[in-house]
Formats: C-alpha cells, structure tokens, sequence
C-alpha cells in the first residue's frame, strides 16, 4: 500500500514521539540547510545500493564545508561495471570503507532535523530510506529541497513557453558555479550547495 | 578530503600532506554579493579568503565604506585563487575594506587554523609575514620555474655544433697535428673510405709518446672508429647524459649518414651560460663593420638563453651591458679615425648607461669632444655611426637623443652648461633631459672629457633642494596602479614602466644624485644609498628586488611578443598582459607595486613634494 509522503510523516512523528529520535521530527526552526548527495550502483532505487554519501551544511550563505559527512561504504555486491563507469568508484576503493549501520547513524546525526537539499533530492532521499525504514521504522521526516525546482522557478520567468533545461551540467554553467569534482559524493553536494546559495542570494540571474 | 581547494599554488603548496588536510578539513566556502563588505577595516577578521571565482577589492579604510566599488580608493584587486586577509589577520584587525566588486565565492581558512599552520611550517610562516625579497628566495628555492624545462628541451641543433676538422687517410701524424693548431681544433676526424675515425689530443700524445710512432705515421691507423653518434634532433641533456656514462666529452653529431659535427662536453656545459663568451670573442676580432654586425646578432640569443636557465636578472642585465658597451665601443673604434679618440668621449645615456637595458630598446647616446676641437666632418661621421647602430638592431631613440642629433654632440663646456640650464628649469622636457644625462657613462674614447663635466654640475647642484625637489617630482608624475588587477577598464595591460619601474628609477636618480654617487646603475646606487645610510638596508634590498621583478616581468612579455610578431618586433616594450601572468607572478607583482607605492609616499616627504 502507499501511502503518502506527509501523511505517513505525520503518523510517523506521532509514532516516535517518546523515541531517541523525537527531535527528527522536530519542525526545524533554524537557518540551515544540509545538501546530500549519494552515489549508488543503479539509478533505480529498488536495485541500487549506496556506494558514498556526502554532505555539508549550509549556514545562511555558506557552506560549511569544514562541517561535512564524506562517507565511504563497504563494496556491495552489486558494484559491478556500468555503474563504475560513472561514479569511478571500484571495489578496491572502497575498502576501507564503514559498514551501512554506522553510515545511517552518522547521516542521522548530521542532518538531524534540518531541511534536506540535493539535485533530484528525492532520489537520495528514497534511497537512503530504503535502508532507514527496516532499521529505525520510519522514513527520513525532513523537509526535501530540490535544486532543479529552485532553478525552475527563477529561471521559468524568462523562457516563456519554453522547457527549462534542467541538466546539472547546465545549471552550474548558467549560475556560474565552479563544479567541484563531479561525481563524488561530498564535490556534488558541495556544488549543489554553492549553487543554492547563488540562487537563494545572489543578483538575479542575468540572460 | 575536498578537492575544490587548489593546493598547488604557494604558500600552500609549502605545508605538508598532513598541513594540507589540516587545512582542507577547516576550510569553509562563503558566497558574497557583489558589493558586500567581506572584511571591514577595524574589525578582527575571521580568517585568510582565498578567491574560488569572483573579484576582491581592496580600499583604503580611513575613508568611510563606499558603497562604489569601482571608485578610485580601490587599490588591489583580488581574483583566481589570490588570497587576501592575511596581513590582517596576522595584525589581529584588519586595516582595509575587503568589499566584492563582482560576485564572488571564496574559501575561508580560519584564524586558528592559519595559527596553527604558521606554528607548524616555518616555511610557509615565512612566506605568509615575509617581505618581498623573502618570498621571491621561497619562489626560487621551490623552483616554480617552467623556464628550466626549456633548458632541458634544448636540442643539440640549438647549441653549439662545431664544425669538425676532417682529414684524409694518409695525412700524418705531424701535419694533423699542425691543423689542429692552426684551426684551435682539440680533435680531428680521420676519414678513411666511408668511414670516420676520432683523433683526439690524447690520442696524439699516447701514440707518439708512449707507443713511440714515428711522426709521419698515418694518423687513420690511431683514430677510433667506434665513435660515439647522437641525432641533431636529440635533446642536448642526452647527450650531456651520454658522455657523462661513456665518460668521454665530445659526441658526433650525424643526420643519418651525413656528419654534422662534434658537440663537445665543454660546448653543452656553456651552452646556457657562456654564449656571451663566444659572442664577446666575436666582437672583439671583428675587423670590419660587417664582422661586427653579425657578432651583434647572437646576443638576442643569448639572453634568451640567460634567461631561460634563471641566471639572476640583474647579473643578465650587467652582462649585456657590457656587452652592448663593447659592440658600440667597437664600432666607435671602426669609424672614428684613431688620432681623434683621444679627443672625444662617447658615452651611452638612459637605461644603457644604468646597465639596464634588456632588449636592445633604443640608443641614447652622446659625444662630448675637446673644447676647441676642429673637426668639421664630426657630424656626418655620427650621423654614419647611428645609421650603423640602428643596422646592427639597436633601434633609433623615438627622443632623436642620439649622435646623429647635433644637440647631443657637444664640446665638454657646452655639455656642462646644458646639463646646468636643464637643472634650472623645471619644464618636463629639461627633467627628462636632465634625467637621461645624468645616467650617462662613457663607453669609448677619452672619458676624462666626461668625467670633468660630470663633476662641475655635481657641484653646481650642490644642496640646492629646490632643484632635488623639483627633479624628485618626476617620479610621482605617474599613478602605480594597484588596482590594474583584472580591470576591465585598462583590458588588463598595465604599463609597467610608468607604474613601477620609472618611480623606483627616478626616486634612486634623485637620491644618488644629492649624495653625489657616481654609479649610474639602479642597483648599485641603491646599494651605495645603503652604504651611506641614506636608505635603510631592507627598503634598499625591496626596491631592488621589487625592479628586478618589473624587469624580469617585462622581459619575459617582450620576448613572447617578438617571437609571436611577424616582423619580430615588439612594439608595446613596457606593456604587461594580465592575461599572461600567472598567479604567483600577479601576487609578486602586487607586493612590488605596493613597495613602489611606499617609496613614492616616503620620496614626497623627503623633498617636500605635495600632491
């Protein structure tokens, strides 16, 4: 059955509301934002597995990269060869890599209650739910910024009519925002970051 | 573990792998809107900012925050990976307003952080609260110098191919030996049917007296045929490579089966170094104009070469001097006929009578002759004399101050009273007369001439401040621009001779004159200034450093233009292109000028100069 993603939130804040997570649950009052980026096996969430995670906080109009997750996980088992064409991350990189347990703990710890940014954000975040949801019983309750809507609804006043290109690549070029070691986890949430910051700050945008 | 720090620029480039994690684990990147104060004079900054994209500028903080960016008391702009806040931080508060002229996003390496690293890393402790002569000793310890790959992609072409000496089968022992005497030639090629044979010197003496060969020997029978080949193509550190492990010190060069020549072990070793020695010989053995001529040509070369394997600037800039001065004295020597020289003086002015003339920029020069002397042909004779020098390459002074122009041939008593009627007025054109002059230096011919009109106007202006007032003011006369860094407005050229050079020039003129000090060098008048105590030691060592710097900055532009122009001149000598400079060099660059900046407000107060 699927439910949707408010109400279950809402029955899941009721649900843990005497938990050591209560505070997830917690409206954030605060002005931070965390930008998250997972690099997986597969675009699909049923068959991908989470290779890294990044993320760094956002305090008004910086970004804190001195405040930051960069996580490597153990190589699953599906780490296999088109994946690692994109990513580049090979089993032997991530050998050193923590267990998922303490990865998930570490991701709660950090992003606590506080709203969650990411480019197509709700494929992070489905993704880590996955994991989340058998562990804890509940799914992340934070709030989801998605970049490309961001961009959408500044830049949608200027292409009347016309289809908002809304690839990565282009975004960082319109704003002007260096792109910080693309795909990896913790440069993708870096730059998603920056370019946040540019958008939610910064002149408006120039044609 | 974040890349977006570049870690290969200096200072940051001096701390260690695990400094630099220190480092990127407390850096923060912050975003500011064109127009924000970053940093605002007063305040304790919270840490250094190193520029990731956007544009910084600096002002003046005892003027009120103006909210115009691009007003004039913007003085230092900031960009691409400059940092900034440094002094600031280090003073505990910080003096200026940091404000971003575009938009502009910058890491942020905290106060403590930055402590920390200071305390750990003496090296870049140094770099970060050092003076300019400190940091550029740094920069060439840590041999951020591209130029020495050129020395070592060098081809054996490029250097010094000497023309072999060949003999035929049958030649003796006796005659190869004279030839070789009579050509300086240290070895001979011995060919016998297709094949070629080393002799060498050695060879010689063993053959004769150790294994006791008669003289008339056939020198073919000791040659060794197993020699030792390189390609013209191969790079000349292969070869220096190749006689270092086969432990001899000549090579063969062939192109296929066609002998080139010898590349011997002493040529490769000098080929950076000593092209000046050939090209002194050369000068010195030209008989002729002609000879004279093609002597002159090699010196492009040679400082390019100079250049290329780092020699110090200031050493480069002493040996073309002198070598200038010898070509000229040598053509002096050609064209005026030797019962008069004892009765002229040729004297070079300007940047060649300082010794710090580069590239051959243009002549200045002069004739002082005896008083009375009769010599009705003199100027056509001068006239013959630049038309040659300008032959040789030595471009005409676009100020005509020159032999050819009768205004500057003159008898000693007519010198020294132009040099006294220039002194007392103040109209640009006799300071700049005046400033040209007093750089003079005989190079040919009787200097005595000079010396006796040199030393009457040392007298004549004698604690006379009005006339070191007057004359000092030249070197104000031309803002040093700060602010040149990515300004749009100048697309980023900066003319660095009235920016930087000519003030350092002037003020040390200045100075040297009231103290009376003969030299004419920039470097040695500052040293002499020091010497005297007029100058303290490391304002003197920071202005030369600080010139040497224009000088090398300048050079380094003027090359590439002649090499990218079609006629191979450069016709902007002293302009610089921002877009060239690297990193480092604009953040030199930006130190420099800032000396400049100083030494101009302490040349005000010491001739009472107001603006």
């Amino acid at each position: 059955m699927i439910i949707p993603r408010t109400i279950r939130r809402f029955k899941e804040r009721r649900e843990f509301r005497d938990s050591p997570y209560a505070h997830l649950f917690e409206p954030y009052k605060g002005d931070e934002v965390v930008s998250l980026d997972c690099e997986t096996t597969s675009l699909d969430v049923k068959k991908g597995e989470i290779l890294s995670i990044g993320a760094v906080r956002i305090r008004g109009r910086r970004v804190i990269t001195s405040e930051r997750l960069d996580i490597k996980l153990k190589p699953p088992a599906s780490l296999t060869g088109e994946s690692i064409k994109i990513h580049k991350i090979r089993a032997s990189d991530l050998a050193d890599g923590i267990e998922l347990d303490e990865a998930l703990e570490q991701v709660l710890a950090f992003v606590g209650n506080r709203p969650i940014l990411g480019y197509y954000v709700n494929y992070d975040i489905r993704m880590l739910d996955k994991y989340i949801r058998p562990r804890y019983g509940f799914g992340l309750p934070n709030k989801a910024i998605e970049l490309s809507h961001v961009y959408h609804d500044i830049i949608k006043w200027k292409t009347v009519g016309g289809d908002v290109d809304l690839r990565f690549d282009t975004i960082s070029k319109k704003l002007d925002i260096p792109i910080i070691q693309r795909h990896t986890a913790l440069g993708d949430a870096i730059t998603v970051a920056l370019m946040y910051v540019r958008l939610k700050f910064g002149a408006p945008l120039a044609e | 573990m974040s890349e977006s720090f570049n870690m290969d620029n200096l200072p940051f480039s001096l701390l260690t792998a695990k400094e630099q994690e220190l480092l990127n684990n407390n850096l923060d990147i912050a975003y500011f809107q064109k127009g924000e104060t970053i940093i605002s004079a007063g305040e304790v900054p919270e840490g250094v900012f190193i520029v990731l994209k956007g544009k910084v500028g600096e002002s003046d903080g005892s003027e009120a925050i103006d909210q115009d960016v691009s007003a004039a008391n913007v003085f230092v702009h900031y960009q691409d990976e400059d940092y900034f806040g440094g002094w600031s931080v280090l003073n505990g508060r910080a003096i200026h307003n940091f404000i971003a002229v575009e938009e502009t996003i910058c890491h942020v390496l905290p106060t403590r952080t930055l402590m920390e690293l200071i305390a750990s890393n003496a090296l870049f402790a140094d770099y970060f609260q050092q003076n300019l002569t400190a940091k550029r000793e740094i920069v060439a310890q840590h041999g951020q110098n591209q130029d020495m790959a050129e020395f070592m992609l060098a081809r054996i072409e490029d250097g010094t191919i000497r023309e072999p000496l060949i003999v035929l089968e049958g030649t003796s022992i006796a005659e190869a030996t004279r030839m070789m005497r009579e050509m300086k030639a240290d070895c001979v090629l011995a060919k016998k049917g297709n094949r070629y044979g080393m002799v060498t010197g050695t060879d010689l003496l063993d053959a004769v007296i150790i294994n006791g060969l008669p003289l008339e020997s056939d020198v073919s029978e000791i040659a060794s045929y197993r020699l030792i080949t390189t390609d013209p193509q191969d790079y000349l550190f292969n070869a220096l490579i190749m006689m270092t492990q086969q432990q001899i010190e000549r090579v063969v060069v062939m192109r296929g089966t066609e002998l080139l020549g010898i590349v011997e072990l002493t040529d490769v070793l000098s080929h950076f170094s000593s092209h000046s020695h050939v090209i002194g010989l050369r000068v010195e053995r030209a008989q002729t104009v002609e000879d004279l001529r093609e002597a002159s040509r090699g010196l492009t070369d040679l400082i390019k070469a100079l250049i290329s394997t780092g020699v110090k600037i200031r050493f480069t800039m002493e040996l073309l001097a002198a070598m200038n001065g010898r070509i000229i004295s040598k053509l002096f020597d050609l064209v005026i006929p030797n019962d008069l020289r004892p009765h002229v003086c040729l004297i070079v002015m300007g940047s060649e009578g300082r010794g710090e003339q580069i590239m051959k920029t243009d002549q200045d020069n002069g004739l002082i002759f005896r008083d009375g002397l009769e010599w009705p042909e003199k100027h056509a004779v001068m006239r013959k004399f630049s038309e040659t020098l300008i032959s040789f390459g030595f471009p005409p002074c676009p100020g005509n101050i020159m032999v050819s122009n009768p205004e500057w041939v003159n008898s000693t008593s007519d010198w020294a009273n132009k040099l006294n009627d220039w002194s007392q007025k103040f109209d640009g054109e006799s300071v700049m007369k005046l400033a040209i002059a007093v750089d003079g230096k005989p190079v040919a011919g009787n200097a005595a001439l000079f010396k006796v009109a040199r030393n009457a106007f040392l007298r004549s202006v004698r604690n006379n401040d009005i006339f070191f007032s007057h004359f000092a003011k030249a070197s104000l006369n031309f803002d040093t621009p700060l602010t040149f860094f990515g300004n749009l407005k100048e697309k980023g050229v900066l003319d660095i001779k009235k920016g930087g050079i000519f003030p350092i020039v002037h003020g040390v003129r200045t100075m040297a004159l009231e103290h009376r000090i003969l030299e004419t060098n920039t470097f040695k008048r500052i040293e002499a200034l020091v010497e005297m105590e007029q100058m303290r030691k490391n304002h003197g060592e920071n202005l030369a450093e600080a010139l040497s710097l224009f000088v090398q900055i300048r050079l380094k532009h003027q090359i590439q233009r002649v090499e990218e122009s079609q006629d191979g001149r450069d016709s902007t000598p002293n302009a610089i292109d921002l877009q060239r400079l690297n990193k480092l060099e604009r953040d030199l660059l930006r130190d420099a000028l800032r000396i400049v900046k100083d030494f101009k407000k302490h040349l005000a107060s010491r001739y009472h100069i107001g603006s």
